[in-house]
């Protein structure tokens, strides 16, 4: 398992766009993708966009990553750099 | 891109409702080409409508089902798809939103038509959300 927190930055927040993007990325992975709100605990999947949307998480929400599978450290790493990034909207 | 059959969706509305919503799917997740939009005019022909809603069905059909999305129960949209209604064939939601149509467009599962109709009927009810009682510790006071 690989965890750890990522933090949305762009002003957006993680809306339709930005969540589709997520998705793209997260289903290219074997691994199981879990984004939790550190706030109040809401659970995302990060393969579903609809799930991914629940989260309602606007700029500098933080959140936690969870990956686990045969290809976590790179699912891990792809995610983090998206968030990182902005998703590109920066 | 790849070869999985898809259940095709046919959303359809009065006036361009039905356009627009597809559009902005599309926006979000990218081309959709197993799903259409067909928008009855509101005076539009009764059968012309119906030729249109049959076209539409043939031209998403991939062979596995298709699931027809329309405005409201009980209107035109609706009461003309339903001439359309086969087991495992043609299924109907009414209601469609946004995210019923995303729901469609990205899911990615192997399901059955059947179940996939009552899983974007599910994501529909489910994405309401009164979002000022939602966020009632966040919200701005009037006065504040």
């Amino acid at each position: 398992m690989r965890e750890g927190t990522v933090k949305v930055i762009n002003p957006l927040g993680l809306h339709a766009r930005a969540a589709a993007q997520l998705v793209r990325i997260a289903v290219g992975f074997k691994s199981e993708i879990i984004l939790m709100r550190v706030d109040n605990r809401t659970i995302a999947d990060a393969k579903s966009m609809l799930s991914v949307l629940t989260l309602a998480a606007s700029i500098r929400t933080v959140l936690e990553l969870n990956v686990v599978g045969e290809d976590e450290e790179p699912a891990f790493n792809a995610i983090t750099k998206l968030f990182d990034n902005g998703f590109g909207e920066l | 891109m790849s070869s999985i059959k898809k259940v095709g969706g046919v959303i359809v509305s009065h006036g361009q409702v039905a356009n627009e919503l597809l559009a902005a799917a599309e926006t979000v997740v990218g081309d959709l080409s197993h799903i259409v939009a067909v928008s009855i005019g509101w005076h539009d022909d009764v059968e012309l409508a119906k030729n249109e809603i049959s076209r539409a069905i043939k031209h998403v059909s991939q062979g596995i089902g298709v699931l027809v999305m329309t405005d409201m129960f009980g209107g035109t949209p609706t009461n003309i798809s339903a001439m359309f209604l086969k087991e495992n064939e043609v299924e109907i939601v009414t209601g469609v939103n946004l995210p019923m149509v995303l729901k469609l467009a990205t899911d990615s599962q192997e399901m059955t038509l059947s179940e996939l109709a009552k899983e974007v009927e599910e994501q529909g009810k489910q994405s309401i959300y009164h979002t000022g009682a939602l966020l009632e510790p966040y919200k701005m006071k009037k006065d504040a």
